[in-house]
């Protein structure tokens, strides 16, 4: 095994973290603070941060979305009795170690540059802070433990009551994971909402603890990261899957890697298709928290970021589809459907563009007055949220039927009543996509408030019948006849590369979402607190963080293909042979 | 092998290239931090006016409720048939004259709501200096109607206000700026109030000026001020650092009397 040489690794980062996490503000004695902001050469102190932040954050959404599948996987390994999905989730789990450092490394870079560059927020927030900072510091090292054994002992406690032990060390890990990311997130969230009663003339010392930490987005936050992680973790899986699978030398890997790049993906587009539901809840906080904020958000400054948010979450559909459709070849029975496939791309281009068009816009102050402060002429009837609403619940319903018809493809229902049965399904999908509209264009006749009632509905609608269908779906699934296995492996090689676009766009969109919520504060360290007075106090516009962000995600990727291929270099994970079997 | 890295390493590029030249090929808007305003006691009507034009337009973020139609009555159009905001200010509130209104509905939005809309305005005190509100005042009376804001409005509104811009570093970099001995002036100079809290002015990074003579001699305060390293207050210990050592040097020798005499009489 080369996992021995990982420990010192492991524990080197560790160690940096929780020396530095529990650097208490007395530690910062040794170092002259009678400054607020320190320098960084070249690219200045906001970018040193960011790219610091962003990169420990992609590594630790990564370590965190991971384990959760890893968990399920060895599930269905343990209850459907399937060795493959054990298999699986072992892979998933030998991902982690590695990543794992290199979350830990990057927190104390982070730590490190938040200490040296921005003394005085770090003071302000260490002492409101302190404790739950300790806590974490704790909580990591429980984690990483919890990690070893779970890995390590993985062929160790593989029978029995002894798995079922090592499948709630799994429990735990996730149980660990999440809450270290909630104390985080209070770190974060805390410095975008503070509680109404901080004012800048509040003492730090004088902050209750609890009220700063359990702030107006810090759930909100909290929920749409778990699943953000998800997401996030199926993508990378995927991209590592795809790249296995181009550089596969047996027929029998690559059936593996192809199958586990599937996997990967399904994740990743299942949860990406609660994503907006979760967006929906935070951004209904930060206006609740501060309308003036939510203002800017969507139609201040930042109004732009949305175009290319859509533009972005259109490429994520349609690669996600597109390498659906073209998996459909290696499916015996799949042929009857593709001429469908045609229409849900069409589908799919208008719901982007839908989304894509703008709001309220502003291009530049002469623009407002030269408009008197009303919509765009053109924007008007597209870009409000009624449209927007509608064209992603209609592009999410696409997707799923996208699915739904690979799930199908050769599969012959044996159950009388499977006709009837798909065209209840049918007929279930033609009345969600009804309502979907009808509230989207009686959402143009009602004032805002009624508005935002009917998106709830449209959202209802299609959560039901997504599980109405499927659970029709699994029932004339039932004993069906198959009209061939699936040829896993046999996958052209060209969907390969829609998993890389998928896991660079989600990277990337995680970054731009990131830059969004944080620029939102912009001059202010801690909203309306803590003044930013440093020359980078301005959030600054689109073309430059893009170019931020395209440099934390190339470091990201950079990194995890050097650690995978650090860790493949003295390991031949042991293929679970799917080849012969099928299956979904 | 090779060629396989290669063209995953294209896609990969290709991917971040279009999103990088997408993202820079839109316009590119930053946020606008707004800056500090000081004006004279006779500053000119103008002057008021462009500076809360450049406010309402940038960092004040008004244009982003105010700007867009339906969310904020609009601000430079007429609206709803009751004329620009320097014609109706006048007859919003019964004896509210449009100047009083005008500020009231900065610094408390809700009393008068404007019919129609809700209540999502927040309190521009807490954010903008008194200088800031009164040049919006300003601007949004010249938008059909007669600028009456003076400099006399901002003196009287404008003592103690704190806008949350604590600069600790920036001013104890500052350095003195003034040879004056009355205590006030050199303090302002030295920019204490940006660590310290004086009768509700300041920032309470440092312990209050507040009373500090009752709790402090003379001999400790002087000390406090050449040495701040020499013991922290009770509560600051983490700080200590963060109060500048370097006035020792700054100030003169009656510059520090003064200060220290001033800070003992605060019982
Ligand atoms: C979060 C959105 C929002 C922001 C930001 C905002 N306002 Fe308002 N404003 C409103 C709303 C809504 C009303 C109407 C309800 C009321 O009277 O409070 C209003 C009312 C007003 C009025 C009274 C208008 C009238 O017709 O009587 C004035 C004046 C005003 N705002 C000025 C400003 C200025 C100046 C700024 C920037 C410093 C600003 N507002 C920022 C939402 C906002
Ligand atoms: C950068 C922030 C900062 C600035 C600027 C600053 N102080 Fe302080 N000051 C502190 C802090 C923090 C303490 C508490 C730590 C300590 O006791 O040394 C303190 C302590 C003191 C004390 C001791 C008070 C006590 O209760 O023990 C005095 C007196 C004092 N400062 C006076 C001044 C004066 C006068 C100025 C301006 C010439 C000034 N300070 C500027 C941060 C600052």
């Amino acid at each position: 095994m080369n996992g021995a040489r990982r420990w010192p690794v492991c524990l080197g980062g560790i160690g940096l973290v929780t020396l530095l996490t529990l650097v208490s503000p007395d530690g910062l004695l040794a170092q002259e603070i009678s400054r607020s902001y320190g320098d960084f050469p070249l690219i200045g102190s906001r970018a040193a941060v960011w790219i610091a932040a962003q990169v420990h954050l992609l590594f630790a959404a990564f370590v965190l979305g991971v384990p959760m599948f890893a968990v399920v996987a060895e599930a269905i390994g343990i209850f459907g009795k399937d060795r493959k999905y054990d298999k699986l989730a072992k892979e998933f789990t030998r991902l982690l170690l590695v990543a794992y450092s290199a979350t830990a490394i990057w927190g104390a870079v982070l730590s490190f540059l938040l200490v040296t560059l921005y003394p005085r927020l770090w003071v302000y927030l260490t002492q409101i802070f302190a404790p739950s900072m300790w806590v974490y510091a704790g909580l990591f090292f429980l984690e990483s433990f919890t990690l070893y054994l779970y890995y390590y002992g993985w062929d160790r406690w593989a029978e029995g009551r002894a798995k079922m032990m090592h499948w709630g060390l799994g429990i735990m890990l996730n149980v660990f994971g999440t809450i270290v990311m909630f104390i985080a997130n209070s770190w974060l969230t805390f410095m975008m909402s503070p509680p109404a009663d901080v004012t800048p003339d509040t003492s730090p010392d004088m902050v209750q603890f609890w009220s700063a930490f359990a702030n107006a987005t810090w759930m909100p936050i909290n929920i749409h990261r778990m699943i953000a992680n998800v997401v996030f973790g199926g993508a990378i899986v995927g991209a590592y899957a795809a790249y296995r699978f181009l550089t596969a030398e047996t027929d029998e890997e690559r059936a593996h890697y192809d199958w586990m790049g599937y996997v990967g993906n399904l994740i990743a587009i299942g949860a990406l298709i609660v994503l907006p539901f979760a967006g929906y809840y935070l951004g209904r906080e930060i206006y609740e928290f501060s309308p003036g904020m939510g203002q800017t958000l969507m139609g201040g400054f930042m109004s732009w970021l949305w175009i290319i948010q859509a533009f972005l979450i259109g490429v994520l559909f349609l690669a996600g589809n597109y390498y659906l459709w073209v998996g459909m070849g290696r499916i015996p029975g799949a042929e009857r459907f593709t001429p469908y496939t045609k229409y849900m791309l069409v589908v799919l281009v208008a719901g982007v563009i839908v989304w894509a068009t703008p709001h309220t816009m502003i291009a530049s102050r002469a623009e407002i007055a030269a408009m008197g402060g009303t919509y765009h002429p053109f924007l008007g009837v597209l870009g409000v949220m009624s449209a927007k609403n509608t064209a992603v619940n209609i592009m999410i319903l696409t997707t799923f039927l996208s699915f739904l018809l690979y799930r199908r493809a050769n599969k012959e229902p044996v159950v009388e009543w499977a006709k009837t049965g798909t065209m209840i399904q049918g007929v279930l999908f033609v009345v969600c996509a009804g309502i979907v509209i009808f509230y989207g264009i009686y959402g143009y006749f009602v004032t805002a408030i009624v508005r935002i009632g009917f998106s709830v509905y449209q959202v209802l609608a299609v959560i039901a019948t997504i599980f109405s269908v499927l659970a029709i779906d699994i029932a004339i699934g039932r004993g069906a006849k198959s009209r061939g296995a699936i040829r896993w492996g046999q996958m052209p090689e060209r969907s390969q590369y829609a998993l890389f676009i998928l896991a660079v766009t989600f990277t990337w969109l995680m970054g731009l979402m990131g830059y969004a919520r944080s620029g939102i504060r912009q001059h202010w360290h801690v909203w309306e607190v803590v003044r930013d007075t440093s020359e980078f106090a301005a959030t600054p516009a689109l073309g430059y963080a893009s170019q931020i962000i395209s440099v934390c995600v190339l470091i990201f990727f950079g990194l995890v293909a050097f650690i995978f291929w650090v860790g493949g270099l003295a390991e031949k994970p042991v293929l679970s042979g799917v080849g012969s079997e099928g299956g979904d | 092998m090779w060629q396989t890295n290669l063209k995953v390493l294209a896609v990969v590029l290709g991917t971040l290239a279009v999103f990088t030249i997408v993202s820079s090929s839109i316009p590119q808007l930053q946020s606008v931090v707004p800056e500090d305003l000081s004006f004279s006691g006779d500053v000119t009507a103008e002057v008021l006016v462009a500076a809360g034009q450049t406010l309402f337009e940038g960092a004040g973020g008004c244009a982003d409720c105010h700007g867009s139609g339906t969310r904020a009555p609009n601000l430079l159009a007429d609206e709803a048939g009751t004329g620009l905001i320097g014609v109706r200010c006048a007859s919003r509130v019964a004896g509210q004259d449009c100047k009083a209104y005008l500020y009231a509905s900065l610094v408390d939005p809700n009393a008068y709501l404007v019919e129609g809309y809700v209540p999502i305005m927040a309190d521009m005190s807490r954010t903008l200096s008194s200088e800031q509100l009164w040049a919006l005042v300003a601007y949004l009376q010249s938008l059909g109607g007669e600028v009456t804001v003076t400099g006399a409005d901002i003196e009287s509104e404008g003592s103690g206000e704190s806008t949350g811009a604590a600069v600790p570093a920036s001013a104890a970099a500052a350095g003195p700026t003034s040879t004056s001995t009355d205590p006030v002036e050199i303090m302002t100079a030295n920019a204490c109030l940006a660590c310290h809290i004086m009768d509700g002015a300041g920032a309470p990074i440092g312990p209050s000026f507040d009373g500090i003579g009752g709790r402090l001699s003379a001999d400790y305060i002087r000390e406090s001020i050449l040495d701040p390293r020499a013991g922290a207050s009770e509560g600051f210990g983490a700080l200590i650092q963060l109060m500048p050592a370097t006035f020792g040097e700054q100030l003169s020798a009656a510059q520090l009397e003064a200060i220290v005499q001033f800070l003992t009489d605060r019982r």
